[in-house]
């Protein structure tokens, strides 16, 4: 196993752009021991008293789901932890007083949760930041981060993704196996990512599915892509318009594993490319397996 | 009910004890910190030991023989340990009931530490930390 050492290159001119926007805003709130809701495009970073406290995104699964899908809690616990505490602003506490999950379990799937969002939070995104004071979130302070952590670390994952397997695009689009591949063994963590890649799901439908942190399946997406194991669905918009034919029935194929016929060679008319997510028709991809089995077979 | 933060000065009680963390390897984040790091730097540290503990738990030659848990959702890997001249690491995987990936890192001075001990005694912290 080799590991890349390809520095990462700078940030996009909009992720410039929001290294100057966000992170003077959070400094400033920081150094001012804010408290209140920081809200961006991707989700929204909890402030207590200039620490964060709390994070969430659409693009992650949020602490319920991490703590039902293992069976920590039942959905009843979970909803009545939240009708009990979630007034007062304590569900946390509440979970850990009434023995319902372990003090350092909750810290540690918090923790979790909490840089998981924050990653998506503070990611490169369109609409400016806005903050609203005061506001506070219903499960209470549980073991609160300093912004300069938080910030740093979100850095530090966008670098580490880029060191795994350059392309970002396996990120947010439907993901497909790669056909016609002898699939070698793959460790269990991949492996239970790999199950759940059926040419409809994205990374974070996987990580809702499998309740484990997005930034994870992002981790795992990643080294199955580097490892030639998956990829994306493109559409090609020309060729569709060409290869569609007289209205074939659009409920694409079923089929959970694309047979071996795909890989490499053209797709037959018959199948409206793009139109069904479970069809490989990337030549480049299957070049650069075809270019790796050479380089590996030398 | 021990913390985050209480397992961790637990564990700087142990003999010869220099630095500790609780460390996620899939991100290589310490989501906490006590005492000294090599070289100071405790983030470098966690992101380097999570890079080891991962190959350990990913490889399927460190799994046990004995019920194919390579496989499944059991950890495959309870811990490893590092020596050099000077120190020794132990790192302890962490089991939890929801999916996670987490170790235990303990940094041990040679001269004063005892290496079954810490062994032992890191399992056990690992085990109250998540136990309800």
């Amino acid at each position: 196993m080799s590991v890349t050492t390809t520095p990462a290159p700078p940030l996009p001119v909009r992720g410039e752009h929001i290294r100057d926007a966000v992170s003077p805003l959070l400094s400033r709130l920081a150094a001012e021991r804010a408290t209140g809701v920081l809200l961006r495009e991707f989700g929204s970073l909890y402030l207590s008293d200039g620490e964060v406290v709390h994070a969430e995104s659409p693009r992650s699964p949020g602490l319920d789901v991490l703590l039902t899908t293992g069976g920590v809690l039942d959905t009843d616990g979970w909803r009545e932890a939240v009708d009990t505490a979630g007034a007062g602003l304590r569900v946390g506490r509440f979970l850990v007083d009434s023995g319902r999950v372990a003090r350092g379990a909750l810290e540690l799937c918090h923790a979790g949760a909490l840089f998981d969002a924050a990653y998506f939070v503070l990611g490169p995104g369109g609409a400016p930041a806005s903050f609203r004071y005061g506001a506070a979130h219903w499960l209470g302070p549980i073991r609160p981060v300093p912004v300069a952590t938080v910030e740093r670390e979100a850095r530090r994952r966008r670098d580490l993704l880029h060191r795994i397997w350059p392309d970002p695009t396996t990120d947010e689009a439907p993901l497909i196996r790669a056909a016609g591949l002898n699939v070698p063994p793959v460790p269990a963590r991949q492996g239970a990512v790999l199950g759940q890649v059926n040419g409809f799901r994205t990374a974070a439908e996987i990580s809702l599915a499998l309740g484990r942190p997005a930034f994870h399946t992002l981790v795992d997406v990643r080294r199955l892509a580097a490892a030639g194991l998956i990829s994306t669905i493109r559409t090609h918009p020309a060729k569709t318009n060409t290869t569609t034919g007289p209205s074939p029935s659009p409920s694409p194929s079923p089929s959970p594993s694309p047979s071996a016929e795909t890989r490499g060679v053209p797709v037959p008319a018959s199948v409206p490319i793009g139109e069904s997510p479970l069809t490989v028709n990337d030549p480049d991809i299957a070049l650069l397996q075809r270019l790796r089995d050479a380089l590996e077979a030398l | 009910m021990p913390g985050i933060d209480e397992c961790l000065v637990e564990a700087m009680r142990l003999p010869g004890a220099l630095g500790a963390a609780v460390v996620d390897w899939t991100s290589g984040l310490a989501l906490g910190t006590v005492g000294e790091a090599p070289g100071g730097d405790h983030e470098t540290t966690a992101a380097e030991a999570a890079e080891l503990a991962r190959l350990a738990a990913e490889h399927r030659a460190f799994a046990p023989e004995e019920g194919s848990d390579w496989s499944g959702t059991d950890l495959p890997v309870e811990d490893l340990i590092v020596s050099n001249r000077d120190t020794y690491h132990v790192l302890r995987f962490v089991r939890t009931t929801f999916d996670s990936s987490v170790f235990l890192h303990l940094w041990l001075a040679r001269s004063d530490g005892n290496l079954a001990l810490a062994r032992i005694r890191l399992g056990e912290m690992a085990g109250r930390l998540v136990l309800a």
